[in-house]
């Protein structure tokens, strides 16, 4: 109970006291217990006395329910948050790259095992896109610019910007950036100003699953979790155990946990960047492998913490925590780098007052391999009768061994206001010192690369063939070997032996990224909550934060360049599950063990969408849907196998192929909110996440690459993955006679799907949009009908499907539009026991190729950039199982399972074969 | 050196008053205590987004810190 665990959701929600109740708790005062029964205001009637009463008498035992029993509740919950930052000042520089955004999808649950465990569950799913800062610079070197480095293999200089072909800047001799006017170099004055260097990045997904089993006793609680979360190039694997106890009639708690953390990191370099990187400090943790440098890493976070819970009076609280970490290994991000600035001490100390040149370079950040954070917070919350609210008041401190001291307060006002809303609003300060290893940007008074002489002061020269023997010169310029012979250099390539700069002279550690920097942070949000039925939730969110360094306490002003904003905006469903069966009384546990399908018709197999309907005026269903589908394997030309130089030749319009699509897979996770307004007609919701990924292969036989054109290199793939398009629908019962049911449904999509993703600039060339199957959504608004047919008898049922998308409009923002969809599908079923039904599935789909072309840059490396290499003609086989849950605490939740096998495929053009797609559903009926 | 002992102050003092166990508030009492609204955590899922965004912005530790994951928060 110690954590608020990311995404488990059930942290300290409500740990203390008592119960909580949704609405208004009823006092019981006999035997000094109190109870709170779950009462709607309207419903007072005797049955529900009675039940509040059992209720309290369910509790005696105890003497006080636990609060964190009562609070956990079984439960759903979803969530949508989106994460968008405003754009950085780049102080005029042209800035057209797309800032940060990051759309994430959560769901968790917490569903009782037995009346004192519980099972807890959460997922969570992020994709983040835009441009993010990898070094800072001084302003006056052109800002937006090159950055450099040395390798273990020799020097080179950093592109990950958008201007790499000027790494110098002017400096006086007190090493003050000067700037020099862009039209007629005449040198203008002295310019401190900094600025950072953006890179855009192309989309990266991040997926994260929790799962844990927490056990209660009357003054205690227990919990012991743990999960992972997975990255292209960062892994972490976590556990940790938590509990609480109970004292002095539970107005004490004290709470404790515990957790371990291991990371593999596996970054990808930059490509742009990794050349002109100086990365001999990490020389060994970098190996190379297909063309791209990968930086291999490790850490570990060990935590520990200790809480206290206390409640003052009847109607104040309060609440300390203390936590520890310890973490050790690589805490660097591979992707930020240092700017050097390497100036000569030979021109530096010649007693000249003219600018030198200093040569900018950049280097992989270096940060501590340890580090030891200790941070206390409290809350003291303060129940104010006469609006029946409560402020919460909260302050953090945190400090750490990497002088970064942090102090964060923070108010809730959390405002009940009728009919089921609760309002809260939010305000909270931040600010944080610089970490003793930040700087913007570092200066180095040796040269970054020098020539090498031997003992006596000569020069040393090398043959560029055969490094290893040294020679130096005469004093009439001749070569000559170690041993004063006289060496033919025509038939030597003879250069300089040169030496990199002195890694000594430099600190220990050093890092530009900006959250190491000192800062001060305001932001301020609201949350909305309503109960729109008992046990159905919604909750929205916005926040805005504001971030300046001139809002440091203390001092601050001085990196007003990494100043940013950015708002949060989110909405969630939540379901209570143990709320509805209670406050349902007709549709409880028993009747759905009785005969869990005798009112509900069975279901269509999972792969069928918009398959059945609710029969019940004001029924309410949520259901989730997740298909996986697969395509690798051979590339196909109408129902064909190809070979590269086909492809090569002919798929890509006028132009040769150069890549071809290794694989490509595709998840989709979709939320079914179902009401029925009337026995005959019913309205769905259905907003889609999305995420793709997918990799290239070079074709054998493809054109030389030109320099200039977009070349996909090394070996990472693609991924995108956000918000798809959402589906609103209607369904009208058209027959409903014994056994069979004929209904239609008119359906719209909404083109809240992205289709103008982009491909991050690589090698200073813009990857312009990405392939049209990684988009997504249509961008069009869609109009999808579809025609349902189902019938049963005994132990049997079939059904049939005619479903369709047209799309209403010629093209989307993009240009394009995708093709118009027919697809007939009819299938048999069998119950193979009373809770259990296996279904045979036969499918065909015919799916036109996409109209017009992307109105904007699009590199049309292969097959997938062109419009004709899409749609065909499918036939499919589905094999599915059907399940609803008899009897139990899980009563009445259905699942469905999917398989759908292509047997033959008809493609338009060339296109990757499939290989196949899972479909799996949830649903639970209110 | 300054703030570890505000820490300690702080912490010793939150501890002092929990255990000197003089409070008492009665089990009927402690009806406005049950509300939701004075839960230790009224939003848990508007914390988890915060947290996970200033988590990935800030460089401040954290007394939840034994949650694991959220990965590199590399952007």
């Amino acid at each position: 109970m110690v954590n608020n665990k990311k995404g488990s959701h059930r942290g300290d929600s409500s740990h203390l006291i008592v119960d909580s109740c949704q609405s208004y708790p009823i006092k019981i005062t006999s035997v000094s217990t109190l109870a709170c029964a779950t009462f709607s205001e309207s419903s007072t009637t005797t049955s529900k006395a009675l039940q509040a009463l059992t209720s309290a008498a369910l509790v005696l035992p105890g003497l006080l329910l636990t609060p964190a029993h009562a609070s956990d509740a079984d439960r759903i919950n979803f969530q949508f948050s989106r994460y968008q930052e405003g754009k950085r000042d780049l102080f005029g520089v042209p800035n057209n790259l797309k800032p940060i955004t990051a759309d994430v999808l959560h769901g968790s649950g917490i569903f009782s095992l037995t009346d004192r465990t519980k099972f807890n569950f959460s997922y969570t799913q992020d994709t983040w896109s835009g441009a993010t800062p990898i070094t800072i610079s001084p302003l006056a070197a052109n800002g937006n610019r090159p950055i450099l480095g040395n390798t273990a293999t020799g020097i080179t200089t950093v592109g990950a910007s958008p201007i790499i072909n000027n790494s110098q800047v002017l400096l006086d001799r007190d090493l003050n950036p000067l700037r020099q006017d862009s039209q007629n170099h005449q040198l203008m004055n002295k310019d401190p100003r900094s600025v950072m260097v953006l890179s855009s990045a192309s989309p990266e997904t991040r997926n994260q699953a929790n799962f844990g089993l927490s056990r209660e006793w009357n003054e205690a609680a227990l919990n012991v979790s743990g999960g992972f979360s997975r990255e292209r190039d960062y892994k972490s694997n976590f556990g940790n155990v938590s509990g609480r106890l109970d004292f002095n009639q539970k107005l004490t708690s004290v709470k404790f946990g515990s957790g371990y953390t291991s990371s593999n990191i596996s970054a990808i370099l930059d490509h742009d960047a990794s050349p002109y990187i100086t990365k001999t400090a990490f020389s060994r943790q970098i190996e190379s492998r297909g063309g791209s440098e990968i930086l291999q890493g490790n850490r570990h976070d060990w935590t520990g913490n200790l809480g206290l819970t206390q409640v003052l009076t009847k109607n104040a609280l309060l609440e300390a925590n203390i936590g520890y970490t310890h973490s050790n290994g690589y805490m660097e991000n591979p992707y930020k780098v240092m700017t050097v600035i390497f100036v000569d001490p030979a021109v530096l100390n010649n007693n000249q007052t003219t600018p030198i040149t200093g040569d900018m370079r950049a280097l992989l950040e270096q940060r501590p391999n340890v580090r030891n954070q200790v941070a206390i917070n409290t809350k003291y919350i303060q129940y104010v009768s006469a609006f029946d609210a409560a402020l919460h008041l909260g302050y953090r401190l945190s400090t750490d061994d990497w002088g970064i001291n942090t102090h964060t307060f923070d108010a809730n006002w959390v405002q009940p206001i009728g009919s089921g809303w609760t309002l809260t609003p939010r305000i909270r300060y931040y600010s944080q010192d610089a970490a003793g290893f930040y700087n913007p940007y570092l200066f180095s008074q040796q040269t970054y690369r020098r020539n090498e002489v031997d003992s006596l002061g000569r020069q040393i020269w090398i043959d560029a063939k055969n490094p290893n023997i040294q020679y130096v010169r005469d004093s009439s310029f001749n070569l000559i070997d170690q041993n004063g012979n006289l060496v033919n250099e025509a038939l030597l390539n003879v250069q300089p032996k040169t030496a990199s700069f002195d890694a000594g002279k430099l600190p220990g550690n050093f890092s530009s990224d900006h959250r190491l920097a000192g800062f001060g942070a305001l932001s301020g949000g609201v949350t909305l909550n309503k109960m729109i039925m008992k046990g159905v939730a919604l909750e929205a969110g916005f926040e805005y934060y504001t971030r300046a360094s001139s809002m440091q306490l203390g001092s601050g002003g001085r990196n007003g360049f990494a100043d940013f904003d950015y708002y949060v905006a989110n909405a969630a469903l939540k379901l209570d599950l143990e709320s509805t069966n209670l406050s349902m009384p007709g549709r409880n546990l028993s009747q759905h063990q009785d005969s869990p399908t005798h009112h509900q018709h069975k279901a269509p197999p999972a792969g069928i969408m918009f398959g059945h309907m609710l029969d019940k005026p004001g029924d309410f269903m949520v259901g989730y849907r997740f298909m996986h589908s697969w395509t690798n394997g051979n590339m196909m030309h109408g129902a064909h196998k190809v070979n590269d130089q086909t492809i090569v030749d002919q798929g890509c319009d006028t132009t040769l192929c150069r890549f071809t699509p290794t694989y490509m897979n595709m998840r989709m996770h979709m939320l079914d909110i179902m009401y029925a307004p009337a026995k005959w007609w019913n309205i769905m919701l259905m907003p889609t996440f999305m995420d793709m990924d997918m990799n290239l292969r070079t074709l054998a036989g493809r054109p030389a690459p030109v320099p200039g054109v977009h070349e996909h290199q090394g070996i990472a793939g693609h991924e995108t993955g956000a918000v798809g398009d959402t589906m609103i629908s209607s369904l009208v019962k058209l027959i409903d006679i014994p056994g069979h049911r004929v209904h239609m449904s008119l359906g719209l999509s909404a083109p809240t799907g992205k289709v103008d993703l982009q491909l991050r600039r690589l090698f200073q060339i813009d990857g312009g949009l990405i392939h049209f199957g990684m988009q997504l959504g249509s961008g069009t608004w869609d109009f999808m009908p579809n025609l349902t047919y189902a019938g049963e008898y005994n132990r049997w049922s079939w059904g049939a499907q005619v479903n369709g998308i047209k799309r209403m409009e010629n093209q989307n923002k993009s240009g394009y539009r995708l093709g118009d969809v027919f697809q007939a599908t009819t299938w048999g079923g069998y119950d193979l026991t009373r809770w259990l039904t296996a279904s045979v599935r036969g499918a065909y789909t015919v799916q036109g190729a996409i109209h017009r072309d992307f109105n904007s840059f699009n590199a049309r490396i292969g097959p997938m950039d062109f419009p004709a290499n899409y749609g065909g003609q499918f036939w499919d086989i589905g094999l599915g199982l059907n399940a609803i849950i008899p009897g139990g605490r899980f009563a009445g939740n259905r699942f469905s399972f999917e398989w759908v096998q292509p047997v033959r495929n008809d493609f338009n053009g060339f296109q990757l074969e499939r290989k196949g797609a899972l479909s799996a559903t949830w649903s639970y009926r209110f | 050196m300054r703030i570890r002992k505000i820490i300690t102050g702080i912490f010793m003092l939150t501890l002092s008053i929990g255990l000197s166990g003089c409070v008492s508030v009665a089990a009927w009492e402690r009806g406005n205590l049950a509300k939701p609204q004075m839960a230790l955590d009224p939003h848990p899922l508007q914390s988890t987004v915060r947290m996970h965004n200033y988590g990935s912005r800030e460089a401040a530790a954290s007394t939840h810190s034994a949650e694991g994951g959220g990965g590199c928060g590399c952007y």
